[in-house]
C-alpha cells in the first residue's frame, strides 16, 4: 500500500481545515486509486442457499486477526434474533429474516462491504486513503486514515465502522475483500469456509450470467432481481434472494453512482439503523467538500 | 417408482468405467426425447451439445428404495471431520413422498447413476463456478431438510471431529443403519379441514378410506411433501396431528381431490357437520357382501378415475355366470334339489338379479322371501 506517512497528512489536513473554515483555499489531496477493471472479481451471495451457520463470520475474524473464539460457539442461533451490523469487531455479520417464496426456512443474509464499482467511500475520503483496486476490492490505507469518518457517512450501505472504544489511534474498519489473501491466490476467507457455497467467488461479469441463469431456471425460488448489478452503479458483491430486497433491509438505491455524501445519508439508511447525531453535524462540512471537489474536478484542478 | 430398470446389472457392467458421463450405447433407442439432454439436432461424441445441469426430470434409472445401497460413506472431502455415514436407503424411503430419486440425483443420464463428483468439482478454486463445488453440493442436499427439522446448523449433527473419533464410534456408525428401514409411516384415520367458505365450513377427509378402501397410493397426493411434516424436533408427539393453516390458492387446495371428484359438487365434501365415512350401501344403495367387501374398487369400477358406474345387476360384472357354473349359495341361499334344476330366468325375470325374484311361474300363492326355494346359509 501507499507509503505516505501520517505527517504528510497533518499538513494536508491543516490545509483542509483552512479550506473548511475559510471557504477559499483549495484542498490538496492525492487523486485516489479508482480502477474499474474489466476482469474485476466479485462474490454472488445466494441467500436462498445460505443456511445461516455463521462460519463466514468466524473465518473473517480469524483471517483478520480479530478475536474469533472457537467455531463451535457460532452454532448458537439465539444471536440471530437481533439484527446486527458489521462493526470493527466483526467485518461481516449474518442476519435472519422470515421465510420467503416457497420455503419454510428463514432467510439468512450475510452483510459486509459491497465493494462498489463507484465507491462513495473512495470519493469521500479527504486524504485519499481509500482505493478501488484492480481485482474489485475497495480497501483503505490505515497509515493514511486520519479517522475523520467521512467514509462512514458517505457509504450508502453504512459499512465502514470506527473503533470507537479505542482511545488512541482509533481506525476505520471494514471488509477488505480479503485483499491480502487474494493477492496470494487464496479465496476470501468467508468464501472458502462456507459449507454450502452460498458465496460464489468469480469474475463479476461471469457471476451476473450465473445469477441470471439461476433465476431463469428456478423462477419460483428467486425474485427477479440481482441486487448490486446496477445499484449505485454496480457493486462487486451481489445478492440473490427469495424476497423483495426491501424486506431484507437493503437500502432502496438508484442506479446512479452515489459518490455524494448527502445522497447516501438521505437514501442509505437501514430501517433499524439510526446514524449518530454527531454525523449530521459533520454533514454540512462534508457536503461542502464534496461540492467543492466536484467544482474543482470540473475546473480540472484536481 | 414402478418403472424399475435393471440397474444392478447396469452397475455391475459399468464398474470400473471412470466418472460415467456416458449414457450407455443404446440410449438413443430409449423412449426419451433427444431434446431432454441435447440442444442440437445431431449430437455427436465430440459435440454432444448437452443441456446445462442440473437437468431435472431426467433420471431414467429408477430403483425401489429397498434395492438401493443401505449406507454410503462420504469421505472424499474429509480433513477436519471424519467421513460421514449416510443412511441412503432410509433417505430413499423417505424420498418416496418428497420428490423421489431426482431430489438428489438431479443430474443424470439414461445410463448408470452418476456420482456427485462427476459434475461437482472438489476444489472451490476453479474456473467454472456455475455449479457449486462438491462440498457445497453435498451440504445443500443435506442441510435444507436437516436444518428445517432440527432448527440448527451445527456441524456435529452429521460430522465427528477426527480428534473425537474412536473405534467404537466408527463401528457404531456403520452398524447403526445395517438392516434398518424407515419405520412405517403413520397414517391419520381422518383429517378435519376448517375452510373459509360460507357454505359447509367443515371438510372431513377420510384418509383411511382413500388409502385402504380405494387403494390410492401415497405418492398420488404426497408428491412433494416437506420433511418437517413428519420430522421436527419441536413436535410433541407423532400421533397428535398439528393444526396448520395454509395460504394455498383455491386451485392448489383442491388439486388433489378434484382429479377424482370431478363430478361432485361442493356439498359432497363441504358440510357444517362432520361427514360420515364412505359407506357403499348408503352411497349407492347396494351393500357390499362379504365377498365384495374384500375387492378393491378398481375390480368392479375400473382403474380409471373417476370410477365408472356399475349397475346392480350381477351380470354387469359376472358375465361368465350361467345356471351351470353359478353356485347359488354365494348369495346366502342354498337352492334345494328341485330348484337347482331350474334356469335363472324362471325366478329372476329377464335375468334382472337386482329385482325381487318371483315364484308365480310355478307357485300360485308363494311369495319370496316368505317362502324360500332352499336353505338360508348366510353370506
Ligand atoms: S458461511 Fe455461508 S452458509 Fe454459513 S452463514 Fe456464511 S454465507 Fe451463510
Ligand atoms: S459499500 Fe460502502 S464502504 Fe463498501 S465500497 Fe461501497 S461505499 Fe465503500
Ligand atoms: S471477504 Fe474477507 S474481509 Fe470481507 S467478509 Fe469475507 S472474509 Fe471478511
Amino acid at each position: 500500500m501507499s507509503g505516505k506517512s501520517r505527517r504528510d497528512f497533518l499538513k494536508k489536513s491543516a490545509l483542509i481545515g483552512a479550506g473548511v473554515a475559510g471557504f477559499s483555499t483549495t484542498t490538496s489531496k492525492a487523486a485516489p486509486k479508482n480502477i474499474l477493471s474489466e476482469d474485476r472479481m466479485g462474490v454472488l451471495v445466494d441467500t436462498t442457499a445460505c443456511v445461516g451457520c455463521r462460519n463466514c463470520e468466524w473465518a473473517c475474524k480469524d483471517a483478520h486477526g480479530l478475536p474469533a473464539g472457537n467455531l463451535e460457539s457460532y452454532e448458537d442461533r439465539k444471536i440471530l434474533e437481533t439484527k446486527r451490523r458489521p462493526d470493527h469487531t466483526a467485518l461481516t455479520v449474518v442476519n435472519e429474516y422470515p421465510h420467503g417464496k416457497n420455503s419454510n426456512l428463514p432467510i439468512d443474509l450475510k452483510v459486509q462491504c459491497m465493494h462498489c464499482d463507484h465507491p462513495a467511500c473512495v470519493s469521500a475520503c479527504i486524504v485519499g486513503a481509500f482505493s478501488k483496486q484492480e481485482n474489485g476490492s475497495v480497501i483503505w490505507d490505515t497509515d493514511m486514515c486520519i479517522g475523520c469518518r467521512y467514509c462512514m457517512a458517505a457509504c450508502p450501505f453504512q459499512i465502514p465502522a470506527f473503533e470507537y472504544d479505542k482511545a488512541l489511534n482509533p481506525l476505520i474498519m471494514k471488509c477488505d475483500f480479503c485483499f491480502e489473501r487474494t493477492k496470494e491466490g487464496k479465496l476470501p476467507a468467508c468464501v472458502s469456509i462456507c459449507p454450502v457455497e452460498a458465496l460464489t467467488y468469480g469474475p463479476r461479469t461471469e457471476l451476473i450470467k450465473i445469477a441470471r441463469s439461476r433465476i431463469k431456471r428456478n423462477p419460483a425460488r428467486y425474485v427477479d432481481h440481482i441486487f448490486g448489478e446496477y445499484e449505485v452503479g454496480g457493486t462487486s458483491w451481489m445478492y440473490l434472494a427469495s424476497k423483495d430486497f426491501k424486506e431484507l433491509d437493503f437500502p432502496n438505491l438508484g442506479k446512479n453512482p452515489a459518490p455524494g455524501v448527502s445522497e447516501s445519508i438521505q437514501h442509505g439508511i437501514f430501517a433499524y439503523f439510526v446514524p449518530p447525531v454527531s454525523l449530521y453535524a459533520l454533514l454540512g462540512g462534508i457536503m461542502w467538500i464534496t461540492k467543492r471537489r466536484k467544482e474543482l474536478e470540473e475546473e480540472g484542478k484536481i | 417408482m414402478k418403472k424399475i430398470l435393471v440397474l444392478v446389472v447396469a452397475l455391475i457392467l459399468t464398474v470400473g468405467i471412470e466418472a460415467q458421463q456416458s449414457p450407455g450405447k443404446n440410449h438413443s433407442k430409449l423412449n426419451i426425447s433427444c431434446k431432454t439432454c441435447h440442444t442440437c439436432d445431431v449430437p455427436t461424441k465430440d459435440e454432444p451439445c448437452l443441456v446445462a445441469c442440473p437437468r431435472e426430470n431426467i433420471v431414467t434409472v429408477y430403483q425401489k428404495p429397498e434395492e438401493t445401497p443401505e449406507l454410503i460413506v462420504i469421505d472424499q472431502l474429509s480433513d477436519r471431520y471424519e467421513s460421514v455415514h449416510f443412511s441412503h436407503k432410509i433417505h430413499a424411503q423417505m424420498s418416496v413422498m418428497s420428490g423421489g430419486c431426482e431430489n438428489c440425483h438431479h443430474f443424470n443420464t439414461s445410463g448408470p447413476i452418476l456420482k456427485c463428483n462427476s459434475c461437482h468439482e472438489t476444489s472451490r478454486q476453479r474456473d467454472d463456478v456455475s455449479l457449486p463445488d462438491l462440498k457445497g453440493a453435498y451440504h445443500r442436499q443435506c442441510m435444507d431438510c436437516h436444518r428445517e427439522w432440527s432448527h440448527e446448523t451445527g456441524c456435529n449433527s452429521c460430522h465427528t471431529l477426527k480428534k473425537n473419533l474412536t473405534d467404537t464410534k466408527r463401528d457404531n456408525d456403520k452398524k447403526k443403519y445395517t438392516g434398518k428401514d424407515h419405520p412405517p409411516i403413520l397414517e391419520p384415520a381422518h383429517i378435519s379441514y376448517q375452510t373459509n367458505t360460507d357454505k359447509g365450513k367443515l371438510v372431513t377427509f377420510y384418509h383411511d378410506d382413500h388409502t385402504k378402501k380405494f387403494g390410492i397410493s401415497c405418492v398420488s397426493c404426497h408428491k412433494q411433501e416437506n420433511c418437517t411434516k413428519c420430522h421436527d424436533v419441536n413436535r410433541e408427539s407423532n400421533d397428535k396431528l398439528k393444526t396448520v393453516s395454509t395460504k394455498k390458492t383455491f386451485e392448489e387446495q383442491h388439486k388433489n381431490c378434484i382429479s377424482c371428484h370431478k363430478e361432485d359438487n361442493c356439498s359432497s365434501c363441504h358440510s357444517s357437520t362432520k361427514l360420515e365415512p364412505f359407506d357403499h350401501a348408503k352411497k349407492t344403495g347396494w351393500a357390499l357382501s362379504k365377498y365384495h367387501i374384500n375387492l378393491s374398487c378398481a375390480k368392479c369400477h375400473g382403474s380409471k378415475l373417476p370410477y365408472k358406474k356399475v349397475n346392480k345387476n350381477c351380470s354387469s360384472c359376472h358375465q361368465g355366470w350361467n345356471a351351470e357354473t353359478f353356485k347359488h349359495s354365494v348369495t346366502g341361499l342354498q337352492l334345494d334339489e328341485i330348484h337347482l334344476e331350474l334356469g335363472c330366468e324362471d325366478c329372476h325375470a329377464e335375468n334382472n338379479f337386482a329385482k325381487k325374484p318371483g315364484c308365480d311361474g310355478c307357485h300360485e300363492d308363494f311369495n319370496y322371501p316368505k317362502q324360500k326355494p332352499g336353505k338360508v346359509v348366510g353370506k
